[in-house]
């Protein structure tokens, strides 16, 4: 139905928003008429509720009005608008489906703002709002209820963390998950879920928990929401976390305009705004850093969770999900096993049927199946697959990129567990770095250097390398047993140890600085000698790693062989260094162990420790280690295996097409559609961006008959006259022009 | 000078001729229409004003929508007009029924047109007495809503509305479920008599007259009118029935016969949401004078106390009120 417009008359005598203003500044005059208006509401509700069906867009219209008003002003007349939350509530649960769309949505926002008002609870608004946000078939009220339940559950938490309410809604989230398995309202539970993740307000592992009975339903879609928020939702919430410290406001802009524009009460709200919004980021910045785990760490019962995972998604061949989230469940139950090294046996023989060239997505599955392996995996159990993949994918006839990605697959996989390969097997597969393609070398080659480091004795002789064979002839590389773990520590410890050492001494000689004065010369000189000793053990220790840099890639490099010969006399003595460091080492290992047991790490300490282990890294980073080092620095442990991971060496041999690089060049330039000068390319883009021209392209642009006049003066000006203004022109110039910008 | 030299060729440029060039089409003019496009239907925008050789059915129905729907008042009160005389002619010719009408015109009772809502009572007045009766409940909801109105004017009509209900339909009116209790705190409430509601400042001042704001003048009159009417109403309430004649065949009627009244259950709700004391059903004289005794008395009492005090309209008017009381509560 057309809505009659109100006349303007009637306007000035009825006009609710007036009245609203007016209760709200003076809310005990005005009781009468408020009274008189609730009756009214009560009246026209009595009319709604007699037939919601068949409601008037005027009834509609005037209800929407006043349930507006008495929702504005409740929280002033408690006591007689008490029933007004539970009327609002029933009208809502019982005609959502057939309200007038405004009215409804006016209904949600009255109750928001009754809970804003804190004349209702959040727990009561949410449960109101929750079940008819499941059942309801509307998508705009649905989108509606969504936002208000988000921005509630926000405002609940802003200032410090609502426990109770939390724990309320993550059951009520967690049942309506568990409580029917097939039906899509879990749907909501994990997009509700993952948003609070993505926004820091849920970090506990109760929604984990919610999310994982998502990821075990037997709806597809809650399924995968679920599996998509274990594999995502933690860089989600990095990425917004990184986006919200970005916006930062230029302060400097906002004081030079409240100079220059005329001084408003808004433009000075907007300063304070600014300036508090400053403090409020730099308190951030200094505040400790929230200890977030991730969702993937917070699982209870991993092996459990995993196991359910596959026997139910994977295993079972009833179920029919599409193969792209049969991959992610794929990718997040090979994850857990890499992350928790769980061990599902079963798992590897589930794979073999999948290791075909011919396999769709076969780079994910290989990707997974290096996620799913790592160092208490049996290697028996891995070998039949690493001898498919040789098998199926590597062979002279198959495409390069197949078997580059085989050879990439099986490296990752030895990467992780290097017993699952037998001798035969990976000479063969070294020998492949012979072949034509440039990616199925890279990828012979990343084996070979792996096996150089992890296992030499696999390789033949002749591909072992020096560094290897050395090693195996002292005795330094050793082939590690199935199941045998390296002694643990604290990584980085022996870095806050020396660290420490150095504060202490530095103390000690500002003490005798202070206790004589004389001999200051003295000792200073001593002082640097001190420290250059201490320093050249510290290198010793670090010229190890940089020797295995530059031997290894003078291996890859066996073009540069004159180099070489020069590196390997210069190589002599590090190595005797680095044997003489051995001892050492050890020795340090033991003050580590004394240090982490004989004191307690202090939050001071563990934040330097933070800081030192950066360090360490960057220093590592700049290239005085391998380069597979580098990688495993790169990456963090967390990071799955991706299938990009896998295609990655085969991308190496290829050439760019022409277009390729026709847009690789043009990236970053101005646009040219036409032919056009780059001056006029620029002032387009300064226009574009609302900027004004320049004080000289002003001058330039100046119409001759303005100054003409000054110019014939000019023209008409004694010697005199002529000098005395050129030369105030370069004091001028030399104080900094008329505004004097210099001084 | 730069200014005036662009104003001189920008003058110029409306009579120069339009160059044509070899090769070029020519410029098309300023008022030039595209007509190129193809329609497949027409829509014409007015709608046709020939209204003769229609349905009387149709018509009425065109004219009970416009009634409601039209855009100017002029509209509304015409259609309503048309509605009337369908109405209050020799046999009516009503096809949609009471009901259907009632339904259809209630909200218009809060129209913003004082003309409209004229009319809108002459047309409920040549509504059938009989026929109103049942849908009593419905117009009361409208007339309470109208009562306590943000306009006063729509307050003044709206009890004129009262007073024809209370003509036709006074028995049922007070008996409706919330016909008597919401319907003496719609009329406390307008009258500013309501003791639970501002506390305190209904006391200040030397007049009764409720506290008028938001540019509304209630001057005495409009005061001495709603006395008025809810003696009415209280004398409709207080008035004792007439005893139903014996019948020998009553007893048997109500066994076995088909009730004559639509909805002879209703006081037993059997289907609808529990009422709250307000919304209950007073069905005779001594159940509505115990409620009023609790609830109203002493504060209609004291307010009519006051208003007599001031005398003119609104004292002989309260005096009447005052009557009224003594008579219906003995």
């Amino acid at each position: 139905m057309v809505k009659r417009k109100v006349a303007a008359l009637e306007k000035i005598e009825a006009d609710l928003v007036n009245l609203q203003y007016k209760i709200r500044r003076d809310p005990r005059s005005y009781a009468q008429e408020f009274h008189d208006q609730w009756l009214a509401y009560d009246a026209q509700r009595q009319i709604f509720i007699s037939s919601p069906a068949t409601v008037s867009s005027e009834d509609a219209k005037k209800f929407h009005d006043l349930v507006d008003l008495v929702a504005h002003v409740a929280d002033l007349y408690p006591e007689l608008t008490a029933p007004y939350p539970d009327h609002l509530k029933e009208l809502l649960n019982q005609h959502h489906a057939t309200l007038d769309k405004e009215l409804r949505e006016k209904i949600v926002g009255s109750l928001v703002l009754l809970r804003r008002k804190d004349v209702i609870d959040s727990t009561s608004l949410l449960t109101t709002l929750f079940p008819i946000l499941i059942s309801t078939s509307s998508k705009t009220l649905r989108s509606l209820l969504y936002t208000k339940i988000i921005s509630d559950l926000r405002e609940s938490n802003s200032k410090t963390t609502n426990h109770r309410l939390n724990r309320t809604i993550q059951t009520v989230l967690h049942n309506l998950v568990t409580s029917d398995r097939t039906s899509t309202k879990g749907m909501w539970a994990t997009r509700i879920t993952r948003e609070l993740w993505r926004r820091q307000i849920w970090t506990d592992a109760r929604p984990c928990d919610v999310m994982k009975e998502a990821c075990l339903s037997d709806n597809e879609k809650v399924v995968v929401g679920g599996v998509r928020f274990f594999l995502g939702g933690d860089k989600e919430r990095e990425e917004l976390e990184d986006e919200s410290s970005d916006e930062d406001i230029d302060i400097k802009k906002v004081k030079h305009q409240g100079v220059i524009n005329k001084k408003t009460k808004k433009r000075q709200k907007a300063y304070e705004k600014a300036v508090d919004k400053i403090k409020r980021n730099e308190r951030k910045k200094h505040a400790p850093h929230p200890l977030n785990f991730s969702a993937l760490h917070l699982i209870h019962d991993p092996q459990g969770f995993a196991e359910q995972l596959f026997q139910k998604h994977l295993q079972n061949n009833k179920n029919k999900f599409t193969l792209e989230n049969k991959l992610l469940i794929l990718q997040l139950v090979t994850r857990l096993v890499g992350l928790h090294k769980l061990t599902i046996i079963s798992l590897y023989s589930w794979f073999v049927r999948y290791l075909t060239p011919k396999q769709l997505n076969v780079t994910s599955f290989l990707a997974s199946l290096a996620q799913a392996t790592h160092n208490l995996v049996p290697p028996d159990v891995l070998e039949p697959l690493v001898v498919k993949i040789a098998n199926e994918f590597v062979s002279e006839a198959s495409a390069a990129e197949v078997a580059s990605a085989g050879i990439n697959a099986i490296r990752e996989v030895a990467l992780r567990q290097p017993l699952c390969m037998t001798e035969t097997l990976l000479q063969d597969l070294v020998m492949y770095q012979k072949s034509k393609d440039k990616g199925v070398v890279m990828a012979a080659k990343g084996l070979q250097s792996l096996y150089r480091e992890v296992y030499p004795e696999l390789l033949q002789k002749k591909f072992r390398g020096k560094q290897a064979t050395m090693g195996l002839r002292t005795g330094e590389v050793k082939q590690r047993q199935f199941g045998e773990e390296e002694q643990g520590g604290i990584e980085g410890i022996e870095l806050l140890e020396k660290y420490k050492e150095e504060q202490k001494r530095r103390k000690r000689e500002e003490a005798l600085e202070n206790g004589d004065a004389e001999k200051k010369d003295d000792d200073s000189e001593d002082d640097g000698f001190n420290s250059d000793d201490w320093e050249v053990g510290s290198t010793d220790s670090e010229s190890s790693g940089g020797w295995i840099d530059v031997s290894s890639d003078e291996d890859d490099e066996p073009a540069k062989k004159k180099r070489r010969k020069q590196g390997d006399a210069d190589d002599e003595a590090p190595e005797l260094v680095d044997t003489s460091a051995h001892p050492e080492a050890s020795a340090e290992a033991d003050l580590i162990s004394k240090l982490a047991t004989t004191s307690i790490l202090t939050p001071a300490d563990l934040a330097k420790l933070e800081e030192l282990r950066r360090e360490a890294k960057v220093e590592k980073a700049l290239g005085r280690t391998s380069k597979r080092k580098k990688e495993l620095i790169d990456k963090h442990i967390e990071d799955g295996v991706t299938a990009d991971d896998i295609e990655l060496p085969a991308q190496l041999g290829k050439k760019t097409t022409k277009e390729e690089r026709v847009a690789l060049a043009r990236e970053g330039k101005p646009g040219r559609e036409e032919h056009k000068s780059t001056q006029a390319i620029r002032r387009a883009k300064k226009d574009a961006e609302g900027k004004s021209t320049t004080n000289k392209e002003k001058a330039r642009k100046k119409n001759f008959m303005m100054t003409i006049g000054k110019a014939r003066a000019k023209n008409k000006r004694s010697l005199v006259e002529t000098s005395k203004s050129m030369r105030a022109h370069i004091a001028r110039s030399k104080s900094g022009g008329r505004r004097r910008n210099g001084s | 000078m730069g200014s005036s030299n662009k104003k001189k060729k920008e003058k110029k440029k409306d009579f120069q001729k339009a160059k044509l060039k070899v090769g070029k089409v020519k410029a098309k003019a300023a008022n030039f229409t595209d007509t190129s496009f193809k329609a497949k239907s027409i829509v014409v925008n007015q709608q046709t004003l020939a209204t003769d050789g229609q349905d009387p059915v149709e018509q009425f129905k065109q004219n009970l929508t416009l009634a409601v729907n039209a855009k100017s008042d002029n509209q509304r009160r015409d259609a309503l007009a048309y509605v009337t005389n369908q109405l209050s002619a020799h046999p009516p010719n009503n096809p949609v029924g009471t009901l259907g009408v009632l339904t259809k015109l209630l909200p218009l009772m809060s129209d913003s047109s004082a003309s409209v809502r004229l009319q809108l009572l002459k047309l409920f007045r040549a509504l059938p007495p009989t026929e109103v009766a049942p849908c009593v409940e419905r117009v009361l909801m409208y007339v309470r809503g109208g009562m306590t109105h943000l306009s006063t004017d729509i307050r003044g009509d709206t009890l004129s509305i009262m007073e024809w209900l209370l003509d036709v339909a006074g028995d049922e009116t007070v008996a409706c479920p919330g016909g008597w209790l919401k319907t003496l705190n719609s009329f406390s409430s307008m009258l500013g008599w309501n003791p639970n509601v501002g506390a305190g400042i209904s006391n200040q001042g030397w007049t009764s007259a409720s506290k008028a704001t938001l540019g509304t003048k209630r001057g005495p009159e409009a005061q001495a009118r709603q006395i008025q009417v809810l003696t009415k109403f209280l004398q409709t309430g207080f008035r004792t029935e007439a005893p139903i004649p014996y019948h020998p065949t009553t007893y048997w009627n109500n066994l076995y016969r088909l009730p004559s009244t639509p909805s002879p259950f209703a006081h037993l709700n059997l289907f609808g949401i529990p009422r709250d004391e307000d919304s209950e059903i007073y069905p005779d004289r001594i159940a509505r004078q115990r409620v009023f005794d609790t609830k109203w008395r002493a504060a209609i009492t004291s307010g009519m106390e006051s208003a007599k005090k001031e005398g003119g309209t609104v004292g002989r008017a309260a005096a009447a009120l005052d009557r009224t009381l003594c008579v219906g509560l003995q």
